[in-house]
């Protein structure tokens, strides 16, 4: 779906099945995202309306990956996502976004998600962008890539949301943002850093990791580092 | 006190940095010795005389045990006052071819010449010439009635007042041509010259005064104008004949030399930045004011004892103090004023020794003094370096106001640049909240409703494929923009590369590839003016073209170039160009659709320049993105 996706080797997949739990309150495109995901080979699905129907399924089963909707009935993906990044480290989660906007993009990966799918996704794109996931492989937009940049750039704003913590991003992680921001492949950005081309998706999900503000004791450990609290 | 707070100011080079503090001294010691020497062969270069064929030395004196010789020139140390008579003699011509003139070169007190027993000269009636510390020589022409063939007799009488020792220079009695040019010379040298000095102390004094007057924490200054101005009143105030009634103004200008020289001393020590008590004040300047007191009060002998006793230790204290001040501080300080001050305070010492002992008669044949002159020279070298040290406070202070005149101009151009900047950050936050909003609105409700449509539309199986292509189609454009909305600061390559990938997810079930190809390093080139209808224009014109090529084009690739080149007038320009592999127009007569108007107009907008190439290998869409983009739309 991304440039990411264009780039990427599909052939790399996981041996068995991937489980999929996709929570998502619009019926028709759950149903046709589990279609989708359910039509292709390798992939079992298990579905959710709600966050109260997630979590019950969530305490049965640990899902390979966490496909969630922000909006939700019963309250926000956002806490689906953290309560679940704490529980069960295994599980990669991706959240569905309608516009693919950073806003509920970028909230999703400071709690721990590690890419995006945009609900209008075309099938084959949906597939091939999960299981790049599970293979290590975060897809990112240039738009994100633009907003993470801008925010590692420009000095911390308390007052504008979400917060992102962008403090422990290397000069290199920058570079290849930026690259992803004006557009340019991976191929393109490997041979400009110097890089080899398969670490940069690699490189993504380590910037997604980065930006994420999981616990309590992170978020403060993080305040004291950049200076925010002083001890 | 503050002149003497910053006497290594404007002016003053400092020598310290270059020089370690033994080496400084040794060096300034030999400097000084240069400057005793210099001094010492100056005072002895033999002063203007007459040829010595018409001097006449040979004298009588008579005296209560008869006539002594003496031979000129001679001093008569005695009691005073007296009279002391002297018999000379000098042979003149038989033919008298011009006029004769006799020149006393130095006399102290006054003398009557006479000519065979008639007076043709009295000094006394120059009042100039009654001043022992002035070196005056006097000369007078001999009437041709008075002059015999042959020998002729000369008489002197020499009035000795004190508080000096009489003294009678070698005479001179020759035609007046011959005696004349000496005369000038020693007019020039202790006459003229002193009353030059003394002007230009007098308008130093005027200039300094006035600068203490509007700067009176600058005592200093008002110190030294006081001592100059007092100099040139005792340059400029002539003694009345002794004897006088005057005695008061009289010993005011003797007195005036021991105030003069405590009054540099105290200046000494404000310049230089010592304290000074008001009880050393008054000890210092105390022996002057009693001479002057002594003088309006007392009688004339009263004031030579006063001069001699108090005076004299006065001067030599005050000069001596001024000598180690100054040497302290230039050994001290090592800058340029304070070896100044020190060389003056040597060659005026130097001077003075010199004056002693011609008065204490170690130097028989001499009553040249010097140090008056000196002084007076001095003085108005200091007062010079004085003024031109402050002229160059003065520029300082005119650079200091042209420099804080700049820096408040930098300052204010700052704010202005960054208040500019402040109100751009506004903006863009005010369109990022804007956005944020709207991205929301869309999200919540028109997306949602747009993302089920495909899904229901995708249900429905190829019947419902053209109603979900339509769907992707405004959820496309919603995507397009709510991104021509964020600021990306006039870097037309990140709205490009968020279009990139909508593009290539939008190709990828047509089977045609995306490719990306940029034709120089820096891509396109910033444009601040950029807004986000022109990148709405521009992206649309590029979905257009990708439109077309989709649907007529039958092309497996399309490749967007992007670079920047130099126009002719050398700036920055960017290009883009969109190209497909298809079969151009080749079918069509006319490739007059309404796309292609929608993407001319588009451009036209913009200031953009369009052009289009259709070839059998594909079409090619060159866009030359304008210097500046339009501030407002060329179509409104």
């Amino acid at each position: 779906m991304t440039a990411a996706a264009a780039d990427m080797d599909s052939s790399v997949g996981p041996s068995g099945a991937i489980m999929v739990l996709l929570v998502e309150d619009d019926a028709p495109t759950r149903e046709r995202l589990r279609d989708v995901l359910a039509g292709e080979p390798g992939f079992t699905v298990r579905e959710a309306g709600t966050l109260a129907e997630a979590r019950a399924v969530l305490g049965q089963t640990a899902p390979d990956v966490l496909l969630t909707d922000l909006q939700l009935p019963d309250g926000h993906g956002v806490d689906l996502i953290r309560e679940t990044r704490a529980r069960l480290p295994g599980t990669e989660i991706m959240v569905i976004s309608i516009l693919g906007d950073e806003e509920s993009v970028i909230a999703a990966i400071s709690v721990g998600a590690t890419g995006y799918l945009l609900k209008d996704a075309f099938p084959t794109d949906i597939a091939a962008t999960v299981r790049d996931l599970v293979a290590g492989h975060s897809p990112i937009s240039a738009s994100i890539a633009r907003f993470i940049v801008r925010r590692a750039q420009r000095e911390p704003d308390a007052a504008v949301r979400p917060q992102l913590n962008t403090a422990r991003l290397t000069p290199r992680e920058i570079d290849i943002l930026w690259g992803i921001a004006k557009g340019f492949s991976y191929a393109d950005i490997a041979a400009h850093l110097g890089l080899s081309r398969q670490t940069v998706p690699g490189h993504i999900k380590s910037i997604y990791r980065k930006l994420e503000v999981n616990t309590r004791g992170e978020a403060v450990f993080e305040a004291v580092q950049q200076g925010l609290i002083k001890l | 006190m503050s002149a003497g707070a910053q006497p290594t100011g404007a002016g003053a080079t400092s020598l310290s940095a270059r020089w370690p503090r033994s080496r400084f001294a040794l060096l300034h010691l030999s400097l000084q010795a240069t400057f005793v020497v210099l001094c010492l062969f100056a005072i002895n270069v033999s002063l203007p005389t007459p040829d010595r064929s018409h001097a006449v030395q040979e004298a009588t004196v008579a005296g209560p045990n008869g006539a002594a010789p003496v031979r000129l020139p001679t001093t008569f140390p005695g009691p005073t006052p007296r009279l002391i008579n002297l018999a000379l003699s000098f042979t003149a011509p038989e033919k008298l071819t011009e006029e004769w003139s006799v020149m006393t070169p130095r006399f102290t007190n006054a003398a009557q010449i006479l000519v065979n027993g008639v007076v043709v000269l009295d000094t006394r009636r120059k009042a100039s010439n009654n001043r022992p510390d002035r070196n005056a020589a006097d000369i007078a022409v001999i009437p041709a009635q008075l002059l015999r063939p042959g020998v002729n007799e000369l008489g002197v009488r020499l009035h000795v007042w004190g508080p000096l020792s009489g003294f009678l220079d070698t005479l001179y009695v020759g035609p007046d041509s011959a005696l004349r040019d000496a005369y000038d010379w020693r007019v020039l040298l202790f006459s003229t010259l002193p009353v030059v000095f003394s002007s230009w102390q007098v308008i130093l004094a005027m200039v300094l005064g006035i600068m203490w007057f509007k700067r009176r924490q600058e005592t200093a200054y008002g110190v030294l104008a006081a001592a100059m101005a007092l100099g040139a009143l005792h340059t400029f105030l002539i003694p009345p004949e002794q004897p006088s009634w005057l005695a008061g103004v009289r010993a005011a200008a003797i007195g005036s030399a021991p105030l003069e020289s405590s009054l540099v001393l105290v200046f000494c020590m404000l310049f230089l930045g010592r304290r000074l008590t008001p009880l050393f004040t008054v000890l210092a300047l105390a022996p002057g004011a009693i001479i002057v007191i002594t003088g309006l009060a007392g009688g004339p002998e009263m004031v030579r004892l006063a001069f001699v006793w108090l005076g004299l230790p006065a001067i030599a204290l005050s000069l001596g103090g001024v000598v180690w001040l100054t040497h302290a501080a230039a050994l001290s300080r090592r800058d340029l004023i304070s070896v100044l001050l020190a060389s003056a305070a040597t060659v005026l010492m130097t001077c003075l020794i010199r004056d002693v002992l011609t008065i204490v008669g170690a130097l028989p044949d001499q009553r040249i003094f010097v140090t008056r002159m000196a002084y007076a020279a001095m003085m108005t070298m200091i007062g010079a370096c004085l003024t031109w040290r402050f002229a160059s406070a003065l520029n300082e202070v005119d650079s200091f106001a042209g420099r804080l005149v700049t820096q408040v101009r930098e300052a204010e151009d700052k704010l202005r640049a960054s208040f500019a900047r402040e109100e751009q950050r506004k903006h863009a936050a005010a369109l990022a909240s804007e956005r944020t909003r709207l991205t929301r609105d869309l999200h919540d409700g028109l997306g949602g409703q747009l993302v089920s449509i495909v899904a229901l539309a995708e249900r429905n199986g190829a019947h419902g494929a053209q109603i979900g292509e339509a769907a992707r189609s405004a959820l496309r454009d919603l995507r397009l923009v709510i991104d021509a909305m964020d600021d990306i600061d006039g870097d037309l390559m990140l709205a490009l590369g968020a279009w990139r990938e909508r593009t290539a997810a939008r190709l990828r079930p047509h089977d045609i590839r995306l490719d990306w190809r940029p034709l120089s390093p820096g891509g396109l080139p910033v444009h601040q003016e950029l807004r986000p209808w022109h990148v709405i224009q521009l992206l649309r014109l590029l979905d257009e073209a990708v439109t077309n090529t989709v649907k007529h084009a039958n092309a497996s690739s399309i490749t967007v170039s992007f670079g920047s080149f130099r126009d002719q007038g050398g700036a920055a320009r960017g290009r883009i160009i969109i190209a497909d592999d298809g079969h151009g127009f080749s079918g069509q007569a006319t490739p007059q659709g309404r796309g292609l108007d929608n993407m001319r107009r588009r451009a036209a907008r913009c200031g953009v320049a369009y052009s289009l190439d259709s070839e059998p290998d594909g079409v090619r869409i060159t866009l030359d993105l304008p210097e500046r983009f339009p501030e407002t739309d060329n179509a409104a």
